[in-house]
């Protein structure tokens, strides 16, 4: 199985992530947007960030926990290299580890107006699966 | 849905025939030509027809020339929805609210700066900040950032970025008077606050052109246009705030769709009734998101000018500023009637027959792709008819930023852009396969079906000398 794949969209960036579990779906939710802002391999895990929340489906708690790590990158400056996260009903609470971003280090792949509703589903075939249109 | 379903009212038009049992409540139509027909995907169809889905649509749900494949709408889609028995949709004005261009007009003509260009765009990517997450180097209080949601280009004017005369030459004059910044979320402030005042990224640029081709000799006069003349264009919108406020309100307009029993096709298409509360907040904080962006482009135009003093002691005059991702309250006739409906313009620019600084219709500016000519077109009457006084916004994507990257490398397309005598300057080289001419479709066919059509007249055609990729 692997963690995500990029799907071809015309204007924007589509991708599809997988997971055994929701947790692993979540964790590779995030990883996916993460690369498409910064180049991940140049990203250590220096800081910890703690991040909670509670929706009504698995489809908006979702949205509400992709759109996280977007307004971190922008606001604080902060990237995310490494999730552990963890659901219970329609909460999630979650260890983001990263550090700051930093221009003469990192590499910047794209900038993300915003994570969209779009097709957006969380599924379970034989794994959970959720494809995820971002707004270049 | 596929092109073999549509059907072919005249040489520009083709249908999408009203079906009842997808719930569509009008037909959708899809301005077009046989160039650009094969550019048409069957997802944009397909968004066509949700948006016919929508309560209160009027007419039609239209797609202009440069129309792709968005999420919810598509872009280069028009709609305008009964203000009372219709709905408001964040997601028929998109993320990036206000996102727009602007043209400034120099006295300065093409062999004046020639050799002077590398120096030129330097200077001008130097005064205004660009690239993934670029801030701007205002430092705003909490009250002077409501006030530029309040006040829009106004605030820049009375703050000295620009003079009265800019605003006449700013589509609602550079502020919509329903802006409500107390529905402006905190979080979108604060992503607001430090940007004000930067170009931000992707398709997101400014332009040195130079006029190379008058169209309409009369209109071009009024514009202050000539050949040869050298032009700053910009196109940028409201950055964070607009991306913010959009999202929080798609996320408060998902469960009150369910609370109104609106059927969606497609989530992003979220909407409220019109006259609800919920759209009323929405109203105003995307009026407050479409002000920020105004300003914006005011507060780098300032900085455009004082390049364009310091290097060769001349000024620019604002040609216009237009918007097009947004939603308006406007009048327009739907059979007998003159109604009051919001038009929300995805990716279409507003191409009113009347514009009262300049006397004829209202400038429209339309943007190529990068190292392709741009236009200056003019609204009409048919527009009115035919669009809800709306037209293209660009040349339209054809290939995925994805299928650019994998298919053009950045080295060929500054090169190919070198050889046309285009100097470019970018923070991220290894972005610009995406926004390459052969992502897009031929802005000439695009200008074309609009022309043909007549829901806008070109003015005159501008070519880029240098180009600053965001």
């Amino acid at each position: 199985m692997s963690k995500y794949e990029f799907v071809e969209h015309t204007a924007d960036v589509t991708f599809k992530a997988y997971g055994r579990d929701l947790n692993e779906l979540f964790t590779n939710a995030a990883e996916a947007l993460e690369s498409t802002l910064v180049r991940l391999d140049g990203v250590e895990q220096k800081e910890t960030a703690t991040i909670e929340m509670t929706s009504d489906s698995y489809e908006n708690l979702l949205y509400d926990w992709l759109a996280e790590p977007l307004v971190r990158f922008e606001v604080e400056r902060f990237a995310v290299k490494k999730c552990i996260v963890k659901i219970a009903g329609f909460s999630l609470a979650a260890k983001c580890l990263g550090e700051r971003i930093d221009p003469n280090k990192h590499i910047f792949n794209a900038e993300v107006k915003a994570v969209t509703y779009h097709n957006l589903q969380v599924k379970k075939n034989n794994v959970y699966h959720a494809e995820i249109t971002l707004d270049l | 849905m596929t092109l073999a379903e549509l059907v072919r009212q005249d040489e520009y038009v083709w249908e999408v025939p009203k079906d009842e049992a997808l719930g569509m409540h009008v037909p959708g139509r899809i301005f077009l030509s046989e160039a650009l027909v094969k550019y048409l995907e069957p997802g944009a169809i397909q968004q066509v027809a949700n948006v016919a889905t929508l309560p209160g649509i009027q007419k039609w749900s239209l797609a202009m020339p440069d129309v792709h494949t968005g999420y919810g709408f598509p872009i280069g889609g028009v709609a305008a929805f009964d203000a009372t028995e219709g709905v408001l949709s964040p997601g028929g004005v998109g993320f990036d609210i206000n996102c727009g261009t602007r043209l400034l007009a120099t006295t300065l003509f093409k062999e004046e700066i020639e050799q002077r260009i590398d120096e030129f765009l330097t200077a001008l990517f130097q005064a205004i900040p660009s690239g993934l997450g670029s801030k701007g180097q205002l430092r705003l209080s909490e009250t002077e950032l409501n006030d530029v949601f309040s006040n829009g280009a106004k605030w820049a004017v009375n703050q000295g970025y620009g003079d009265a005369t800019d605003l006449l030459h700013c589509e609602s004059n550079g502020c919509m008077d329903d802006s409500d910044p107390s529905k402006v979320s905190p979080l979108a402030k604060k992503r607001g606050k430090p940007q004000l005042g930067s170009l931000g990224s992707g398709n997101h640029f400014l332009e040195i052109q130079c006029v190379d081709q008058i169209c309409e000799k009369k209109a071009a006069n009024l514009f202050g246009l000539k050949e040869g003349q050298v032009c700053i264009m910009l196109h940028s919108g409201s950055r964070g705030a607009g991306h913010q406020i959009c999202t929080d309100y798609l996320k408060v307009f998902q469960g009150a769709s369910r609370k109104y029993a609106i059927r969606l096709p497609d989530r992003q298409l979220a909407c409220v009734p019109a006259d609800s509360p919920e759209a009323r907040d929405y109203f105003g904080a995307m009026a407050a998101a479409a002000n920020y962006a105004w300003t914006n482009r005011q507060v780098m135009s300032f900085w455009v000018r004082n390049v364009v003093e310091q290097k060769f002691g001349t000024t620019a005059t604002l040609v216009y500023d237009v918007a097009h991702n947004i939603a308006k309250l406007e009048k327009h006739s739907v059979g007998e009637e003159r109604k009051e409906v919001y038009v929300h313009r995805k990716g279409a620019t507003r191409a009113f027959d009347k514009d009262a600084s300049y006397g004829i219709g209202q400038p429209v500016l339309i943007p190529g792709s990068m190292g392709t000519a741009s236009y200056v077109l003019h609204g009409t009457k048919k527009a009115m008819a035919a669009s809800f006084g709306s037209t293209c916004h660009g040349a339209g994507r054809v290939l995925s930023r994805k299928s650019a990257r994998s298919s053009l490398t950045w080295k060929t397309v500054t090169e190919n852009l070198r050889q046309k005598h285009i100097a470019i300057k970018t923070d991220d080289l290894s972005a610009v396969p995406e926004e390459a001419p052969e992502a897009y479709k031929p802005i000439d066919d695009v200008i074309d079906v609009v022309s043909k059509l007549g829901i806008s007249k070109a003015v005159a055609r501008l070519t880029p000398m240098g180009v600053i990729k965001g």
